[in-house]
């Protein structure tokens, strides 16, 4: 503890030096490099190619085009719009699967019973289900949200279900041993015991349905980062398209880095099973 | 892990008692669902626009191959033989991009990782290129390739493609320096040291990427087909479904499943 708490008060006393110090030694200036290298060929590239606006706009347009958006006010009503429906969708497939994967997992013959299914249900990739949600519901709210509440609830309740099975036997025996009652058994074992996999499964249950947004908002037509690069396509705004590419990059890479990895990571640290 | 979980999710061949048990349990929900799916033609509780009756969706399979001429036909993909053809084009689209893909990835990927520094540069690369990949690159590829079989093959090559370099990069950067050196001082060249050192020490790493990379992959060649494609499992349901040919649509996305099952089945690595 002490170990890893000695860098963290040093950076305190003179966390730029040291920062930079680590950040260019650990490959920053191969990284600038590559970056800069790339951003000069992407624009040599739209200078050579005939009709540049239409397949590769520069640098320079697709940065010109995200201030036209934000002037318009369009560019965060977009993200908010896609950002709250991954909200709710994997919010729902969260409250749905963890109970539901805990309950298949409580009992042996149960959870081998559904292991298939919910492994079959998992392969059809919720984007497959669209139409035949489209058919039932229309182009609405209601369509896209769905996909994406059935894109994150197997690899959830599938998750939940591995870790509960994966909980040593023998914790659950001691505290039925002690005489501890079901109720407490799932409180104070099976629960944590099976946390890091939830996190597990949170995690890829947002990653999938992050692409179930975009995709949903394509086909479904609802307003959002999908439906934005989706649209200027069909209209040659292929300078919004390559905007919107990048700002749904750089929200899942914020998302991933600051929210869901550490959450992972920690829910492992502290309740994780697997002794290193 | 327990002898009864070993089992339970291995798939080890050979059929003693447990497995059979597992296949048996397992069948079992399945059979519920296409029970109560029945019973939904039966008494009519949804209209079959909404569920179609479970005969009408395996009709849909000899709906779509009426015109064929025989087995010859599917397998050469003549054009009246609707429903093989689908299935070929996703299923060859997905063996062309791991074809190419896979290499592809692993080569770089162990070219990135060798430098240390080089590693650490494109790692951020990595990220934000994964981050994106799929579906978010269907606009811009139909905008360069038109709608069809490049945009497809693009999207997949694109996802698979990263993933598995990402992984493969972070998988040599992982391999202890000492091997490195150990071979370096017992006479190997760089040759060497890619053959016995990187690639085996990046194995596991490879593995799971190829394996998130079909897993992925799989799901954005579908919505690509669906999006920006004229031919796939994809494009059918897409299609059927906007012409309310509902059996067409359920029939595609159950194949998707079992497309998808059997691919995993084969791919799952088990260390033991």
């Amino acid at each position: 503890m002490t170990i890893a708490s000695a860098p963290a008060s040093s950076s305190r006393r003179g966390p730029r030096p040291l920062r930079l110090h680590r950040f260019l030694h650990r490959g920053g200036m191969e990284l600038a490099c590559v970056l800069l290298g790339g951003l000069a060929l992407w624009a040599l590239l739209s200078q050579v190619i005939p009709r540049p606006d239409r397949y590769l706009p520069s640098p320079g347009t697709v940065v010109y085009s995200s201030f036209d958006m934000l002037w318009k006010g369009l560019l965060p009503d977009f993200i908010w719009n896609t950002i709250w429906r991954l909200l709710i969708g994997s919010g729902l497939g969260l409250l749905l699967g963890i109970p539901f994967g805990i309950l298949l997992g409580l009992n042996r013959t149960v959870s081998e019973m559904f292991y298939p299914i919910l492994n079959f249900f998992q392969s059809i990739a919720g984007i497959a289900l669209l139409p035949i949600v489209m058919i039932w519901w229309g182009s609405s709210e209601q369509t896209v949200i769905f996909v994406i509440l059935y894109t994150c609830l197997f690899p959830i309740a599938f998750n939940v279900l591995i870790g509960v099975r994966s909980i040593p036997r023998i914790y659950v025996n001691a505290m039925r041993t002690l005489g501890a009652s079901r109720l407490r058994i799932v409180r104070d074992v099976i629960l944590p015991g099976a946390l890091p996999s939830i996190a597990t499964g949170v995690r890829l249950g947002i990653g999938f349905g992050w692409r179930a947004v975009i995709a949903g908002e394509m086909l479904a037509g609802q307003r959002g980062l999908g439906w934005m690069i989706f649209t200027a396509q069909q209209v040659d705004l292929t300078a919004q398209v390559i905007l919107g590419m990048a700002l749904i990059g750089i929200l899942w890479v914020t998302l991933d880095r600051y929210l869901l990895r550490p959450l992972e990571a920690d829910t492992i640290q502290r309740w994780g099973l697997v002794q290193r | 892990m327990s002898a009864a979980t070993s089992t339970f999710m291995s798939g080890r061949l050979g059929l003693d008692r447990k497995r059979l048990r597992s296949i048996a349990l397992g069948a079992i929900p399945f059979l519920l669902l296409l029970g109560v799916w029945q019973l939904n033609t039966y008494m009519g509780w949804l209209k079959p626009v909404y569920i179609p009756p479970l005969g009408s969706v395996v009709g849909a399979v000899f709906t779509l191959q009426e015109d064929c001429p025989g087995p010859w036909g599917a397998l050469t993909m003549r054009e009246s033989c609707l429903f093989t053809n689908h299935l070929l084009s996703s299923l060859g689209r997905v063996g062309l991009g791991l074809l190419v893909g896979i290499p592809l990835g692993i080569g770089l990927g162990v070219l990135a990782g060798m430098s240390r520094r080089l590693g650490h540069a494109m790692e951020p690369v990595g990220v934000f290129a994964n981050a994106i990949s799929g579906i978010a690159w269907v606009p811009l590829a139909i905008v360069w390739f038109g709608v069809g079989w490049l945009t497809t093959l693009f999207i997949l090559l694109n996802t698979i493609f990263w993933l598995v370099f990402f992984n493969t990069l972070l998988g040599v950067r992982g391999v202890p320096r000492t091997y490195e050196h150990s071979v370096l001082t017992l006479g190997g060249n760089r040759w060497h040291i890619i053959s016995q050192v990187y690639i085996p020490g990046a194995l596991p790493s490879i593995v799971t990427g190829v394996r998130m990379g079909i897993g992925f992959g799989w799901r954005a060649l579908i919505a690509a087909e669906m999006i920006g494609g004229n031919s796939g499992l994809g494009f059918m349901i897409f299609v059927s479904a906007g012409e309310y040919k509902v059996e067409e649509v359920f029939l595609g996305v159950l194949l998707i499943g079992i497309i998808w099952m059997a691919t995993d089945r084969g791919l799952v690595w088990r260390p033991s």
